[in-house]
């Protein structure tokens, strides 16, 4: 017994790390993610919609060769039912680094080689669909990967204008004190009253439904750094009120230094950490309030593809009751992106509130 | 507070981006005629300030004007749904609130490395798990379990989901004002005194630690009223969440503005709630705040 609480308490210290390397995966993905997916998000394949997942096989002959797996392609065995079956006389290999859909890698130098895909390249050969296809039949986890890109370009330049709000909003209340301060604290507390996710909704609900992605997106960043500064306004006033107390301030008076210059090099400075970690602890709340417009269909709409409008079909309690792991996955991915963030920051003693 | 989210709101609402009108305007058998008529019914050509201060001037007198697609007095409406979800609301609190704080009692009673790591586990896990991923799996497990996604299983479902995340903050913040409260005078004495362990934590350090808890409570009404707009629209359940997304997707102006005074107007209270229940535990606040020295 004791000897397995030992092993997990060390288990339990790898954790940041393990934390920080699922980050670092993300990292990946936001940036390769037309080489990463298989195929290209929007390219349909009409005749195999709501496929189940696609089946590697290892088994040569008897013989098991985990390096070279294959598929067998599938046919519709029951258009009724959509049920599919694999076609067992005919055997695709798969391979790494394949020519696939030609794309422009990182948005730029054309390329056709993608991480990984079947190794024949004819008319007749199968899609690998990691996680099935939708009902329109573009492969899932193609999509998956972008919509996890999608979301996390989106959000950084949120929790930034946020962040920036709230960092000039609480450095003046705090530093100027009186009447200023009574004002800003009192917008900001009332912000942080109000029932958030009602009020996004109120906002967007100003704005035409049928946006393109790009507007919509930008529609969402503004929306939400105007409704969760709040916090980090908050925050930034009490370390500045405890801040401009102490005796590095006070010489720094003594010696001449304008007021602004002893509020942005002396105060600041010193407030950042702090600032810092909370900006991390929004990530994952920005993340959450795009997934939440997005699935209720006001966000981020098709064919972009985000984690929230890909969890929508989840709420489609056929789909959900036939293939509950896959069209769950958006959830799990972000599951385990929040999770990560909350890990790999050093907000784990209990010092910050967890995300509403 | 309410009159400026009101303003803010209606402002945007008005002028941003069209009303119920625009469908009818990209509706080619409406004639722009029509539109212009339907325009003066509803007053929509008079400037903004005035339209404000006469929906104002009836907002008060608590009448919050028709919803366009349900052809019902906004203020009922509204009032209606907003009982259903203060019902799971009020149960997903309970939950939550008996979790935490025997999980609290449990950590504070009994330390042990084991112990605090599984309450940080469970904040881990209870923090991370967003509203609509729960809510989609409790909807699965309605389904496989009685086949119908409407069922009696609804209530009890949507509270443990609702309750989910408030776990983390509630567990948080008990785990850490427990501790603190721990190491006072009163508390010790109280242990010199021969009490039980229990009755140390029970009656004299949780006396202590509940008032950051109600404030905490307080403000996570918030929360629960955005989370209850997922909830809701997943599980299908008629609250005012579910009344929100149905009125931003069918452009209903008049329904949006009456679901955010109410809304808003309904967790102020409950703060306001909150902050007296502080008084009335702890005296001591009481007496700040009438001798401030």
């Amino acid at each position: 017994m004791y000897e397995a609480w030992n092993q997990f308490k060390s288990w339990y210290r790898v954790l940041p790390k393990l934390a920080a390397a699922v980050l670092a995966v993300f990292g990946l993905i936001v940036v390769f993610a037309d080489f990463i997916a298989p195929y290209d998000p929007g390219t349909q394949s009409r005749n195999e919609p709501n496929a189940p997942a696609a089946s590697l096989h290892f088994r040569h002959d008897g013989e098991l060769r985990f390096l070279s797996p294959y598929v067998h392609p599938l046919k519709l065995a029951d258009p009724l039912e959509r049920r599919y079956e694999e076609d067992t006389t005919r055997k695709f290999s798969l391979g790494f680094f394949v020519d696939g859909e030609p794309y422009r890698f990182i948005g730029l130098i054309p390329m056709q080689t993608r991480l990984f895909g079947v190794r024949v390249a004819d008319d007749g050969a199968p899609r690998v669909n990691l996680l099935g296809t939708d009902s329109l039949g573009r492969d899932r986890f193609s999509r998956l990967l972008f919509a996890i890109r999608f979301s996390l370009i989106v959000c950084p330049p949120g929790v930034l204008m946020a962040w920036l709000i709230g960092l000039t909003v609480g450095t003046v209340s705090g530093y100027s004190g009186r009447w200023p301060d009574t004002v800003l604290m009192g917008i900001a507390d009332t912000m942080l009253a109000l029932p958030t996710l009602i009020l996004i909704l109120t906002a967007r609900a100003a704005f035409p439904l049928d946006l393109p992605p790009t507007r919509a997106a930008i529609l969402l960043v503004l929306i939400f750094s105007l409704t969760g500064w709040a916090e980090v306004a908050r925050l930034a006033r009490g370390l500045v009120l405890s801040l401009k107390e102490r005796e590095f301030v006070l010489a720094a008076r003594a010696t001449g230094l304008t007021e602004a210059r002893i509020l942005v090099r002396h105060i600041l400075p010193n407030a950042m950490p702090t600032l810092l970690t909370q900006a991390s602890v929004m990530l994952p709340y920005f993340l959450l309030a795009e997934v939440a417009l997005s699935f209720l269909g006001v966000g981020v709409q098709e064919p972009q593809p985000s984690l929230g409008n890909m969890l929508a079909a989840a709420a489609d309690v056929n789909r959900l009751s036939r293939e509950p792991l896959l069209v769950l996955a958006p959830g799990l991915v972000i599951f385990i992106f929040v999770a990560a963030v909350r890990m790999a920051g050093p907000s784990r003693n209990g010092s910050t509130p967890p995300i509403r | 507070m309410i009159f400026a989210v009101s303003a803010i709101a209606f402002g945007l609402l008005s002028t941003a981006g069209g009303d119920a009108l625009t469908t009818l305007r990209d509706n080619p058998q409406v004639s722009p005629k029509t539109v212009e008529r339907l325009k003066l019914v509803y007053g929509l050509d008079r400037p903004l300030p005035v339209r404000y201060f006469s929906w104002l001037g009836r907002a008060v007198s608590g009448d919050l004007g028709e919803s366009f697609a349900y052809r019902a007095p906004v203020g009922a409406l509204v009032l209606s749904r907003l009982a259903n979800t203060a019902a799971i609301g009020t149960v997903a609190l309970l939950i939550a609130l008996l979790v935490s704080i025997f999980l609290g009692y449990l950590v504070t009673r009994y330390p042990s490395g084991l112990l605090d790591a599984g309450a940080e586990l469970t904040v881990l896990i209870t923090a991370s798990t967003p509203r609509i991923v729960l809510s989609l799996i409790a909807l699965f497990v309605i389904v496989s379990v009685s086949g119908t996604s409407g069922s009696m299983f609804i209530v009890p479902v949507s509270s443990i989901v609702l309750s989910f995340p408030l776990v983390a903050i509630f567990l948080t913040q008990m785990n850490s004002e427990l501790g603190q409260a721990m190491r006072l005078n009163f508390v010790q004495l109280a242990r010199a005194k021969g009490l039980s362990e229990r009755k140390v934590i029970m009656s004299h350090a949780f006396r202590e630690a509940v008032n950051p808890l109600i404030s905490i409570l307080g403000v996570s009404l918030g929360g629960v009223a955005g989370g209850s707009v997922v909830v809701e629209t997943v599980l299908g359940w008629p609250g005012i969440g579910a009344l929100m997304v149905a009125a931003v997707r069918g452009r209903d102006v008049s329904l949006v503005m009456g679901i955010v005074v109410i809304a808003s107007g309904a967790v102020w209270l409950g703060n306001t709630i909150a902050e007296m229940l502080q008084l009335f535990n702890d005296r001591r606040v009481l007496d700040a705040e009438i001798r401030p020295d």
